[in-house]
């Protein structure tokens, strides 16, 4: 029924595509023949070209081909295992994420960039599809940038939060795979918001999500106040991380730490996870974060007593 | 019935197996002799007519490449043995991939013929073996087993008919180096003792174990050109046995 | 999902020089949740073989005791301990006897054996998870991580290696493999076989 009404209507995110195919098909050359794939060619169009399968119901084909969650047998599989966690305390936002990019068993990388920088003042996270992270934060960035040579004022976190979302929820059920949270600090304070390929956008205070988000959770709930300080909320950050790039095997190798604070996001760091198993961020060996060495730790300790 | 078969008689004895020994003794003799590089088997081969094909007629037979027994007393009973042997010898090899060291299927057997004195329904088997064999942990061993199930392992050994005297003579003319060719005359001549007829490549069979080289064994490892280890037990042809009786 | 991914963990052996080595790593997992990294994988079963089991973790401790069942039986049976090439027969027709429903366990085996002429040989095999024997005269590996042991391996591995530098070379193939597996590590042991001697040691991993 869907698919016959998605026929005959003329409006909707397939038929944009339909026309926008049309178009291109039109096109003595393409943008790619210029040497830009809906790069700058597409801005001139307003809205991004991207050829569709030459089927009646492209978006049907997609969900048949491309990794969904309800088909876990598809043919086009992209990486789903990470961790990555935001959360807004009295100090800004602490955003923090793992490094690992698994394809099926194997660690394809250990050293991904899953923080995506918008703007000096805006930050997205990367899990799910990362191609379609990179290329879709980065197109918010532009618009972010038009928004402020038309407006003269930074667009705010919830603005820039619901372009994404409107944007990805016209691809629904192509095949689009994103998680993400868009982080940042505007005129109403430290924002964090949840926008996923489902169409989903949520505000809130804590997120995390990914392969590894149970285990950041755990760490994130239990010493997660408001009033932490900036050390503090750093701490927590990173020890969430860690928590989940030990747990998870799809997560882990270093952990990306960001501060978002009044005047922009600030890069804190880049940790090795297993590092801080042994010894910690710091530099002193035994004082990390793993049971076992904390046991070790204490019992030394209560040798020394 | 009242008297069933395996049940201890009032003096502690098992009278079935009594029986089977006194089948033994009436069987055609058998030996064996262990020389510092070998083992020979030997027996004497009786047919009850002339008008047998007496090429049926195998006394001497080969359980696996490197085992091979003979047997006194009833020839039916030694068939079934025989093909037990073999079938256990190759469950042996399925499982392991090697075949069985000498003991072991000794062992084997002995169980099969302990089962035959406690098992209801059944009589003891009326045969004695004697097993020769070659393997890498305890080199060429000789085995006697016995009806009631029990077995030892000998230097020589005699069974059958004439066993008493062989046995005597044999312990006359033994040393611990003898050589494989000294010990087959040696078994001959034995058997010569007692012989009733005329001894030759038809009424004798022969089988020997050979002691491989340190390079066979090796060879016999890796599988060799045809994949399969060299035997170390055969039966000697009857012109070999020919060739030694003559001398 | 493969079962015989759903507790993650590898194994490796190599040939030395007069001695075999043989190490896996010591996470047991559940699928992707990481549980112990204080899982061992490799039983010593003579004095002169160990043998390794990577797989389903409760195959790992069935398995375990139906071979020192056998073994037990072949050493009071036979008055002697089993031979590594014995072994590997065991370990491929115990495997085989459940082809129909297999337990999901690729094992892998070193010892060294006795030969004719006195001393030792080195002896590696595996298996598949049906008992098909890969006798190998450089190294063997198994488990999830089996793809990328064999790319380090073939890189580092050497002919007539010396104990310490046998130990130098499987640490370091088991090290660099597991970190590029997401079902392998949480930590690595290692024994080397020499005809004297044994040595253990646990390495220390990465713990992601």
């Amino acid at each position: 029924m869907n698919s016959l009404a998605n026929r005959f209507s003329t409006t909707g995110p397939i038929n944009e595509l339909r026309r926008a195919k049309s178009v291109l098909e039109d096109d003595e050359f393409t943008d790619s023949a210029w040497g830009s794939e809906a790069g700058f060619g597409s801005l001139a169009k307003g809205v991004p070209n991207f050829t569709v399968p030459s089927v009646p119901d492209p978006s049907a084909f997609l969900r048949l081909h491309t990794d969904d969650y309800a088909d876990p047998s598809c043919r086009i599989k992209i990486q789903h295992g990470t961790t990555t966690l935001a959360f807004r305390f009295q100090g800004g936002v602490i955003v923090a994420v793992d490094s690992r990019a698994t394809a099926g068993s194997y660690v394809a990388s250990g050293t991904v960039k899953k923080v995506i920088e918008i703007n000096p003042y805006l930050l997205g996270t990367m899990a799910g599809g990362a191609a379609d992270c990179q290329y879709w934060e980065t197109y918010l960035g532009i618009h972010c940038r038009l928004h402020e040579l038309r407006n003269h004022e930074r667009i705010s976190v919830s603005a820039a939060s619901k372009y994404l979302s409107n944007l990805v929820y016209s691809y629904k059920g192509m095949g689009l795979s994103m998680g993400t949270m868009i982080c940042g600090w505007d005129k109403t304070g430290p924002a964090v918001f949840y926008v996923d390929s489902d169409g989903t956008r949520l505000k809130g205070d804590i997120f995390s999500v990914g392969s590894g988000s149970t285990f950041a959770y755990g760490v994130l709930d239990q010493g997660y106040r408001w009033d932490l300080t900036d050390e503090e909320a750093q701490e927590l950050g990173r020890r969430s991380i860690y928590a989940a790039g030990h747990r998870d095997a799809f997560s882990g190798n270093t952990c990306n730490l960001y501060h978002v604070k009044e005047d922009g996001w600030k890069f804190i760091g880049n940790y090795d996870i297993s590092k801080l198993h042994y010894d910690g961020p710091g530099e002193t060996p035994g004082a990390g974060y793993g049971y076992d060495v904390r046991v070790e730790r204490s019992a030394a300790i209560a040798v020394q007593a | 019935m009242a008297s069933a078969d395996g049940v201890f008689s009032p003096s502690g004895k098992l009278v079935q197996i009594e029986h089977a020994l006194a089948a033994v003794s009436q069987g055609t003799t058998s030996l064996g002799i262990k020389a510092s590089n070998g083992i020979v088997i030997a027996t004497e081969k009786k047919s009850p007519s002339i008008l047998v094909d007496d090429s049926m007629l195998e006394k001497v037979a080969i359980v696996c490449p490197n085992i091979g027994i003979v047997y006194s007393g009833m020839g039916p009973d030694f068939r079934v043995l025989l093909t037990r042997a073999r079938k256990s010898a190759q469950a042996y090899w399925k499982r392991y991939g090697e075949y069985p060291p000498t003991r072991v299927l000794t062992q084997e057997i002995a169980t099969v013929m302990q089962q035959a004195t406690q098992s209801g329904g059944v009589r003891p088997y009326g045969v004695s073996l004697l097993v020769a064999g070659w393997d890498i942990h305890r080199g060429p061993t000789l085995y006697q087993v016995d009806p009631s199930g029990s077995y030892w392992a000998w230097k020589a050994s005699a069974i059958g008919k004439n066993m008493v005297n062989a046995k005597t003579f044999l312990e006359k003319r033994y040393n611990d180096d003898i050589s494989l060719e000294d010990a087959i005359h040696t078994a001959l001549l034995t058997l010569k003792e007692g012989f009733e007829g005329q001894m030759t490549e038809k009424t004798i069979e022969l089988g020997v174990i050979t002691v491989p080289t340190p390079a066979e064994i090796e060879e016999g490892r890796t599988g060799a050109a045809t994949g399969r280890p060299k035997p170390t037990f055969r039966k000697l042809t009857e012109e070999e046995v020919r060739d030694y009786l003559a001398l | 999902m493969s079962i015989m991914e759903y507790n993650g963990g590898s194994v490796i052996a190599m040939v030395g020089k007069d001695c075999v080595a043989i190490a896996s790593d010591l996470r047991l997992g559940n699928q992707a949740l990481g549980i112990s990294s204080n899982f061992q994988k490799i039983f010593p079963v003579t004095d002169r073989i160990y043998l390794g089991l990577p797989g389903l973790a409760t195959d790992v401790t069935t398995l375990r005791e139906v071979f020192r069942f056998r073994v037990n039986m072949y050493t009071i049976k036979e008055e002697r301990e089993i031979e590594p090439e014995t072994f590997a027969h065991l370990v491929s027709s115990t495997l085989y006897e459940r082809r129909f429903g297999p337990y999901f366990i690729e094992p892998v085996m070193a010892g060294l054996s006795k030969v004719a002429t006195g001393g030792f040989k080195p002896f590696i095999a595996a298996t598949d998870l049906i008992g098909c024997l890969n006798f190998a005269k450089d190294f063997v590996v198994a488990g999830t991580a089996s793809s990328k042991l064999y790319g380090a391996a073939e890189g580092l591995w050497e002919p007539d290696l010396e104990p310490e530098q046998l130990f130098e070379t499987i640490s370091q193939t088991m090290l660099n493999a597991v970190d590029r597996d997401a079902y392998s590590g949480w930590g690595v042991v290692v024994h080397v076989i020499e005809k004297d001697k044994i040595t253990t040691r646990t390495l220390k991993g990465r713990m992601d």
